[in-house]
């Protein structure tokens, strides 16, 4: 049960504040808080669960904005953290994205739908369908049409049909002028590659996204060409698990708009798409690195955007580093970023150059990580292919898209 | 200029000073209220808009209250709401204006718009101001009978703000009974879980005070109810099932068949989005089959897949939190996940905690087969940018090896390290060659010829110059350099700074003498000069008890400084198996995530349900009733603070808001801990003390008190008499069993006889009384029973407590058992036993 939420804005200062019981928590225990921060640095460094000498805290970081939940009972902690995401994630649905700026002129709304999320520090409903329908987004539109109409509530006048339907998560009488749903495979892969170019560990985390605009009350059903590969899977609650169970096809009822409709994750991946070989070696306090990028294994569409980082060992003292396709660019925390984009045809990308090391320090004995970054549109790495979608309960034909997507998630060369 | 003005504005330079503006709004607010001119709400609304925009940076808005209330009559339902959330925030502190606002509330209470309706009664309820709840009454009752689902859903919580303003308002106006029906009832699934949610709340806090209450608190965990909830559990919202299911967890099923039902039921829980429920289904299921091994194993394989996904997808806050779960029962269970060590190797973006924990399940799960893929990831940490990783790491790769999996292997990355020339680096593994000597005497060679290239000079840190000193003084007639090395150290003796690092330098210094007598005796005077003039007292004590020592006999010195040694098989673990089972007991809970028990970092009055000494309670069947005593202790507490705490912010308003109520909290505990331990360290290093001797008889070694180095067995006690009127109340016994540690704890099979006799657990406790042995709770339902026991000796006013299991399925007993005189548990237990074993026979 939590007792207290907090928004603070990355200086510390409080934009919100939500009493959820009886019991009022003091807004100094925010300045407590962000004491710890300062000490640790960094907010991302601070335990997402700490006991504060009043209470326990549980912090949410997203994108600057941190959201503190304090309570004074014994409470599931996974139960706090995932409501506390949700809410992050409800509010960057509602304003668009999350900054400072968005939250304190939309303070109101934060307020509306915290109301609605929490009473009395038990969570109530955070489906954002039914949030939506209840409070109005402050989009465009609803601004068009309060100076059109002189309407100028946010509020929609009726309750949401859900709350008493028996598909909580959809409206009953919906009503779109063309009937459309995609499904996207979005896959991220994480590696680990170890200097001798060997794969420590490989395995994809995938998502099933669904867009559903569909008219009434229609009954999908999809089914993979492979679904075997697939070592541990989630769902939304919208999924009938005994058709899975029997015969592995996903049966639902589909939420309105986007929505995750299953997580999974394949382990044991053989391969990789592209390579990078790193290679460092040292003599007389000064260091030469060249890193080699290049396709392994092609995955058939190309792939984009690709990006190699490292830090700089703290005992490097300056970096000459050249490459012969894309840019490379060292920012203030040492950080050092070389895009590369898509590989081009006719060479392999290389970066090459020095670096100078401390005084004292005849050649590098410390080890950094490259991270590696990039997308493959079109393709789903694991493998995983949908076989079919069918749609029943519907006026018309509908039109059905589907996508694939793989990027890379933790994917990480060792030097 | 006038100089108060300018006070006034240097007051808080950033935000808006506040008073100026606040009274502006009051004007401007006055104005409107009165008026119906088009137009007016959009001026209202935008300043109650920067009414509420300053209450929210914490400007004090109260003094424009009537104001607002004046203003609050409007059909703009976010009007309503800003004002709802306004009132909501002041009533507090003006009652006498709250009166004000119940007039409009109770007119929405009966809007027709069913959403105004819900509103206005949650908003009606958050007023929590004592005089007004006369006023409450009647909307929540047309509440909970109103058409629309959402209204009933804020009626139910609201019964339960109602009961917390005032709980005799509560129970006369009957609600309870009429949430209980709702409860039953209601085809809103939302509706069912906030009534579950009131119901537990009241009826745990009432249950102290009335039978009934304790009676119908039971009911929710009867068998109809819990299947009730469990039929329809697909209904509710992600959260409410969270809720419903650790209602579940509480249900004891009378039969295997039934605890198997359940679990099918509710497997599909295990893949649902959210990871709340995730954890709420595995806490169930590891739960209910506490009692079935096998069963009991094929769940944690069962779970493990979710669980590493759960930790893999989600934001780095959910991975933490489940990873403190996985980490728990990997601990418990290691071989089950000896499999996927590759989940927990870390990544370099990984925050430091969730590194640290990823270790020690690496750390765990090392087993014959992977060790070498383990140790040799554990060694790229090593050589990592980020220097607590590297130590930890480096750590872990020496608890490994005294794991004794492929040792060989070990030593020798371990004197890699050696060579890596990295301060910290050496420093971590000079600690850990030290322990590997003392658990694998046979290595000493290898690691000697690494060691003694090593230079003093590069070695800072206490823990590892005392490690490398340790090795100078044990190893003395193997390092050529050894007497050299600690004499130049003895002659930097002044820029010494660390105790211990002078400590460790006497004892090596004394043990290389008696190897080395003639090229160490000029630098050992030096070193005992140095100690006696040493400030530290310690330091001055050891230097005067060795040169005493030395003067009387060097032969007894040297059994005393430098005996033969064993071989150290176990090193002590840190966290006690019981402390372990006691987190698990309360799986998903914020234990786990501390890796302590709550009753070792909640207060009293803030423990949760999970709690420790309501156990007691739970357990008991007379006192059944008293199983929330505690969250009503805490609530009353809770209650009792805020009003204090309010009542003291009026007195100094200003101060309060920024005052140093939150300073860093001091961690004394964990600094004694540290010092004992090293303390222990210090004993142990100089004589390590066989495994079931007590510390203190390692010291009395240490100082040659004329004990044989190797314990004769203690004499066998005499017989164990036992008090037959023993007394001993249950606060009493809580507190005994949680200061006192764990004796002896054994399994012993009970004749069927006697478990058949258990139908009615009052048998066993007036046989157990008849050997004088009381009990002071249990409960349970077959094939489970827990009892607790305590005794006493006749003569002296020593007791001994047990937890006892019995599993009559299995005829099996489990004991616990915590003495106050350790050195009679063993007579004690024996005497337990028998008892127990006689009973059912004729």
């Amino acid at each position: 049960m939590l007792q207290c939420i907090f928004l603070l804005s990355d200086s510390g200062e409080v934009m919100l504040e939500k009493q959820l019981t009886g019991h009022q928590v003091d807004r100094s225990i925010c300045a407590w808080f962000w004491d710890q921060i300062t000490c640790q640095g960094d907010s991302l460094k601070l335990l997402p669960v700490i006991a504060s000498p009043t209470h326990y805290l549980f912090q949410v970081v997203r994108e600057g904005i941190t959201f503190l939940a304090c309570t004074q009972v014994e409470m599931p902690p996974l139960m706090a953290i995932e409501f506390l995401s949700r809410v992050a994630d409800v509010l960057s649905d509602y304003l668009g994205s999350l900054n400072e700026d968005l939250i304190k002129d939309n303070f109101v709304i934060v307020y509306e739908l915290l109301d609605e999320m929490i009473d009395n520090g038990f969570p109530l409903t955070t489906e954002p369908n039914i949030l939506r329908e209840m409070i109005a987004p402050p989009n465009i539109v609803s601004k068009v049409l309060s100076v059109v109409t002189g309407n100028v509530s946010n509020m929609n006048n009726s309750l949401p049909g859900a709350t008493s339907s028996c598909v909580p998560w959809r409206k009953t009488d919906l009503k779109h002028a063309s009937n459309e749903v995609y499904v996207d495979l979005v896959e991220e892969m994480d590696a680990i590659i170890n200097r001798d170019g060997a794969l420590v560990k490989c395995e994809i985390y995938g998502e099933v996204q669904v867009n559903s605009h569909l008219s009434g009350l229609p009954d999908l059903t999809l089914s993979f060409a492979n679904p075997s590969i697939l070592n541990d899977v989630r769902f939304h609650p919208c999924v009938r698990l005994r058709p899975w169970e029997a015969n592995q096809i996903l049966s639902f009822v589909p939420p309105d708009g986007e929505f995750k409709l299953m997580s999974y994750r394949v382990k044991k991946l053989k391969s990789t798409p592209i390579y990078v070989k790193p290679q460092l070696s040292s003599d007389s306090g000064t260091c030469r690195i060249s890193v080699l990028v290049g396709i392994r294994n092609d995955p058939g569409k190309s792939i984009e955007s690709i990006t190699v980082q490292f830090r700089l060992p703290p005992c490097v003292l300056s970096a000459d580093l050249s490459a012969n396709h894309g840019a490379v660019n060292i920012l203030a925390d040492k950080t050092c970023s070389w895009s590369i984009g898509r590989i081009p045809k006719d060479k392999a990308p290389s970066m090459s150059g020095t670096m100078a090391l401390e005084t004292g320090l005849e050649r590098l004995n410390v080890f950094t990580s490259f991270q590696v970054s990039f997308r493959i549109m079109g393709v789903a790495l694991s493998g995983l292919q949908i076989d079919k979608l069918d749609l029943k309960n519907l006026p018309s034909r509908p039109y059905k898209g589907f996508r694939a997507l793989t990027r890379a998630g933790e994917f990480e060369v060792r030097s | 200029m006038a100089p108060p003005a300018q006070s006034q504005k240097s007051a808080s330079p950033s935000q808006p000073s506040g008073k100026g503006e606040v009274s502006d709004v009051k004007m401007q607010l006055r104005q409107l209220a009165g008026s119906r001119s088009p137009g007016t709400d959009d001026a209202k609304r935008e300043l109650f808009k920067k009414v509420i925009s300053y209450m929210t940076i914490g400007i004090d808005v109260s003094s424009v209250f009537s104001e607002m209330v004046m203003c609050s009559a409007t059909s703009d339902i976010v009007l309503k709401k800003m004002c709802y959330l306004y009132v909501g925030n002041y009533a507090k502190y003006n009652p006498d204006l709250a009166l004000l606002t119940i007039n409009f509330l109770q007119r929405d209470c009966k809007d027709e718009d069913p959403m105004i309706r819900g509103l206005a009664l949650r908003s009606l309820c958050s007023l929590r101001v004592a005089n007004l709840v006369e006023y409450l009454v009647g909307p929540l009752g047309t509440g909970l009978k109103d058409g629309n689902s959402y209204v009933r859903m804020v009626a139910a919580v609201g019964v339960l703000k109602l009961y917390h303003i005032s709980a005799s308002t509560c129970m006369d106006a009957d609600f309870p009974a009429m949430l209980k029906h709702l409860m039953l009832n209601d085809k809103d699934a939302q509706v069912v879980a906030n009534c579950l949610t009131s119901l537990q709340e009241i009826w745990g806090l009432e249950a102290s005070a009335s039978e009934e209450a304790a009676r119908e608190r039971e009911t929710l965990l009867s068998k109809p109810v819990i299947y009730y909830f469990l039929n329809r559990i697909k209904e509710f919202s992600e959260w409410a099932q969270c809720i419903v299911l650790e209602l579940v967890a509480k249900y004891v099923p009378s039969d295997s068949n039934e605890i198997f039902d359940v679990m099918n039921l509710l497997e599909d829980r295990l893949q649902h989005a959210n990871g709340a429920v995730v954890l709420a289904t595995i806490k169930m299921f590891l739960q209910l089959t506490l009692s079935m091994t096998d069963v009991h194993q094929q769940v944690y394989e069962r779970i493990k897949a979710p669980l590493l996904t759960l930790v893999s997808s989600g934001s780095p806050e959910q991975s933490y939190a489940v990873l403190s779960h996985l980490h728990l029962l990997v601990m418990r269970a290691p071989f089950i996940f000896s499999s996927d060590y590759k989940h927990f190797y870390c990544q370099y973006n990984e925050p430091f905690y969730v590194k640290k924990l990823k270790l020690e399940m690496l750390t765990a799960v090392a087993n014959e087969s992977n060790t070498y893929d383990i140790v040799t990831e554990l060694c790229e940490y090593a050589a990592n940018v980020d220097i607590p990783m590297a130590r930890e790491s480096i750590r872990a790769v020496g608890k490994i090896a005294l794991q004794q999996y492929d040792v060989n292997a070990i030593v020798d990355r371990l004197l890699q390290f050696l060579e890596m020339e990295k301060e910290h680096v050496t420093a971590e593994t000079l600690v850990l060659v030290k322990d590997l000597l003392r658990k694998y005497p046979q290595w000493s060679h290898d690691c000697i010829a690494v060691v003694g290239n090593i230079s003093s000079k590069n070695v800072q840190e206490p823990k590892a110059k005392a490690a490398l000193i340790w090795m100078l003084g044990e190893y003395a007639q193997d390092m050529q350099d050894a007497p050299y090395i600690l004499e130049s150290l003895i002659e930097n003796w002044d820029e010494e700074h660390s105790a211990e690092v002078r400590l460790h330098l006497l004892t090596a210094i004394m043990k290389c003498f008696l190897r080395r007598p003639p090229e160490t005796q000029k630098a050992l005077g030096a070193a005992l000069a140095a100690g006696l003039a040493d400030f530290h007292q310690d330091v001055h004590d050891r230097a005067l008890f060795y040169y005493r020592l030395l003067k009387y006999n060097v032969t007894v010195a040297e059994r005393v400084v430098d005996p033969p040694k064993q071989a150290v098989s176990v090193f002590a673990d840190t966290q006690s198996s019981e402390i372990k089972d006691r987190i698990f007991d309360e799986f998903n809970s914020l234990s786990v995530v501390y890796q302590k028990p709550s009753y070792m970092f909640t207060d009293k009055e803030h423990r949760g349900p999970f709690a420790f000494s309501e156990e007691l309670g739970n357990l008991s069947i007379d006192t059944e009733l008293a199983d929330n005593v505690v969250p009503a202790q805490r609530v009353e507490a809770n209650d009792k603070d805020l009003l204090l705490s309010t009542s003291e912010k009026e007195d100094n308003h200003g101060a309060s808001n920024n005052s140093s109520a939150y300073n860093a909290p001091s961690y004394d505990g964990s600094r004694m801990v540290g010092a004992s331990q090293a303390q222990q360290d210090l004993v142990s290093l100089d004589q390590p003390p066989p495994a079931n001797v007590p510390v203190s008889l390692a010291i009395d070694d240490l100082l040659g008190l004329g004990l044989p180095v190797v314990p004769s067995p203690a004499p066998s006690p005499p017989a164990l008499k036992l008090n037959a009127k023993a007394v001993l109340d249950p606060n009493s016994f809580q507190q005994k069993w949680r200061q006192l540690p764990l004796a002896a704890s054994q399994e012993i099979s009970m004749n069927p006889q006697g478990v058949s006799a258990l139908s009615s657990p009052q048998v066993l406790l007036r046989h157990m009384q008849g050997h004088s042995i009381h009990c002071i709770a249990s409960g349970g339902q077959a094939p489970n029973f827990k009892f607790f026991f305590f005794a006493q000796k006749e003569d002296e006013p020593s007791t001994y407590l047990v937890e006892c299991v019995i599993n009559s399925s299995t005829c099996k007993a489990q004991l616990k058992i915590k003495a106050d005189d350790q050195s009679t548990s063993q007579a004690f237990s024996a005497l337990f036993e028998s008892a127990l074993s006689k009973f059912g026979l004729p």
